[in-house]
């Protein structure tokens, strides 16, 4: 589904992505762990190329998405991202945060899209905000109006990063239950989470990244409880 | 002192006149530089250093020089080498459109930058093109933080409309000072050309602060 070849990522100086190769298989649940600043986020937006790609190739279902001449907006609507900070529309209802995009991206007439984003909001339990706007909403609601908003584009892929990380905890685990859904599903999707309860029960794969570096990738059981690396066991023995 | 409301009455039908033209004058003035300032922020906001300079000192020359001396300017120099003549009504309207459109721009561009960059980031990453972004998601918000200072500049310009009597618009000053020297009389003249723009600003604030509160300005 995502193959991804010798990626390389700088900022001026400082190189961020050292050398990163991962493939993802259609389906999967690649859940992304590291210690901050390790280049986690920065992965996550090569992958839809919010940031664009110093060296190396990814393919995304058969497309060379690193290529030159690619439709970007096309891509993204086939890669859906969700971010820590919710980065709802504030101007928009919970509606017309979901049907902006399907309306203008995808061309769909105004019902059409307000029908899908009706049956997208009953998805993740949201159908009573419909007309609120999101300043009225917990975090916990933002979030999931944001996955419903990525999953109006009837994505490929699903890119989450820390998206329970500016929750209150007592509204992680409604967040958390959308995206096991959806992983029940079948929907592919790409994680980064410190929620390591999460990463063990949903994840099909645990890649532990540091400096740049994939260091180590392993089923999350494995992973979690006979890890290789020296780094590996440091980092989890801070976050177990 | 023996205050002469006759003066006030006889002139009153002009006075009103005049402030007709003001307000017609500031509308303009502040709408045609709502439009250009807004292509001129969009212009300041290049990556391109070449795209960017002349909007750059469009916006410093404006805003670095005094508005009478762009007045004459125009009315004496650029209007008439442009167009063969200009009428004083004109070249007020012209010299307080771009006057505003340079500060309108810099209001524009203040609340653009203000957005946070969360909002363009998940726009595009749905799949949104510049243009949707910038239309759908990007302007709504800007345009709204930017309503308390377009106001502000609103109320600026109406008060500086009057500067068109330096070159014989025929504004509420104009004939503030045609009653003066037809009575050699200053007090009540300019008291009353006092008042006017005191009651238009006022209102204009009262109006503004409506809107603000009808959008819901935070
Ligand atoms: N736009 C940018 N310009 C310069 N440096 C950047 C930029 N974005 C990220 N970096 C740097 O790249 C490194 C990796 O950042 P990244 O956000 O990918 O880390 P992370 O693993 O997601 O960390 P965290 O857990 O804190 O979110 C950091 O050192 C950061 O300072
Ligand atoms: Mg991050």
């Amino acid at each position: 589904m995502i193959s991804v070849k010798h990626l390389r990522k700088t900022f001026g100086e400082t190189e961020v992505l050292k050398d990163i190769s991962m493939d993802i298989h259609s389906q999967e649940v690649v859940v992304v762990i590291g210690p901050s600043g390790s280049g986690k986020s920065t992965f996550l937006r090569c992958l839809n190329l919010i940031e664009s790609v110093t060296d190396g190739s990814i393919v995304i279902d058969g497309q060379e998405i690193t290529a030159s001449g690619v439709n970007v907006n096309t891509l993204r609507t086939e890669v859906g991202m969700v971010f820590q900070q919710f980065n709802l529309f504030p101007h928009k209802t919970v509606l017309e945060n979901i049907t902006l995009p399907i309306v203008t991206v995808r061309k769909w007439k105004k019902h059409q899209a307000e029908e899908k984003a009706m049956d997208l909001l009953q998805k993740v339990g949201l159908l009573e905000k419909a007309s609120a706007y999101p300043d009225s909403l917990s975090g916990g609601q933002k979030q999931r109006v944001a996955i419903a908003r990525a999953l109006g584009m009837e994505p490929k892929v699903m890119l989450f990063d820390e998206p329970t990380s500016a929750l209150d905890p007592e509204m992680v685990g409604e967040v958390l239950g959308v995206m096991k859904q959806l992983a029940e599903e079948g929907m592919t999707m790409v994680v980064v989470t410190h929620e390591m309860g999460f990463a063990r029960e949903v994840g099909d794969r645990v890649v532990f990244m540091d400096d740049g570096y994939v260091v180590e990738e392993k089923p999350p059981k494995e992973l979690f409880e006979k890890p290789e690396h020296e780094r590996t066991k440091a980092f989890l023995s801070k976050v177990l | 002192m023996n205050f002469r409301f006759d003066i006030i009455q006889e002139y009153l039908p002009f006075f009103l006149q005049g402030m007709g033209l003001t307000i017609l004058m500031s509308v303009i003035g502040v709408l045609m530089g709502c439009i250009l300032g807004f292509f001129i922020a969009l212009g300041k906001m290049s990556p391109i250093l070449i795209v960017r300079l002349p909007f750059i000192w469009y916006i410093n020359f404006l805003r670095g020089t005094p508005l009478l001396v762009q007045l004459f300017l125009f009315h004496f120099a650029v209007l008439p080498s442009l167009l063969g003549e200009t009428t004083p009504v004109l070249s007020v309207i012209v010299t307080l459109s771009l006057n505003s459109s340079a500060y309108v721009a810099e209001i524009f561009r203040a609340g653009l930058q203000s957005i946070d960059k969360g909002q363009a980031e998940a726009a595009h990453s749905l799949g949104m093109n510049k243009v949707q972004v910038m239309w759908h998601v990007l302007l709504p918000q800007a345009f709204k933080r930017s309503i308390p200072p377009l106001g502000n500049e609103f109320i600026v310009l109406l008060k500086d409309s009057s500067l068109g009597a330096m070159i014989a618009a025929q504004d509420v000053l104009y004939w503030g000072r045609a009653a003066s020297n037809e009575y050699l009389k200053v007090w009540e003249p300019y008291l009353m050309v006092a008042l006017i723009y005191l009651v238009l600003t006022l209102s204009l604030t009262y109006l503004l602060n409506y809107i603000e509160k009808r959008l819901d300005v935070k």
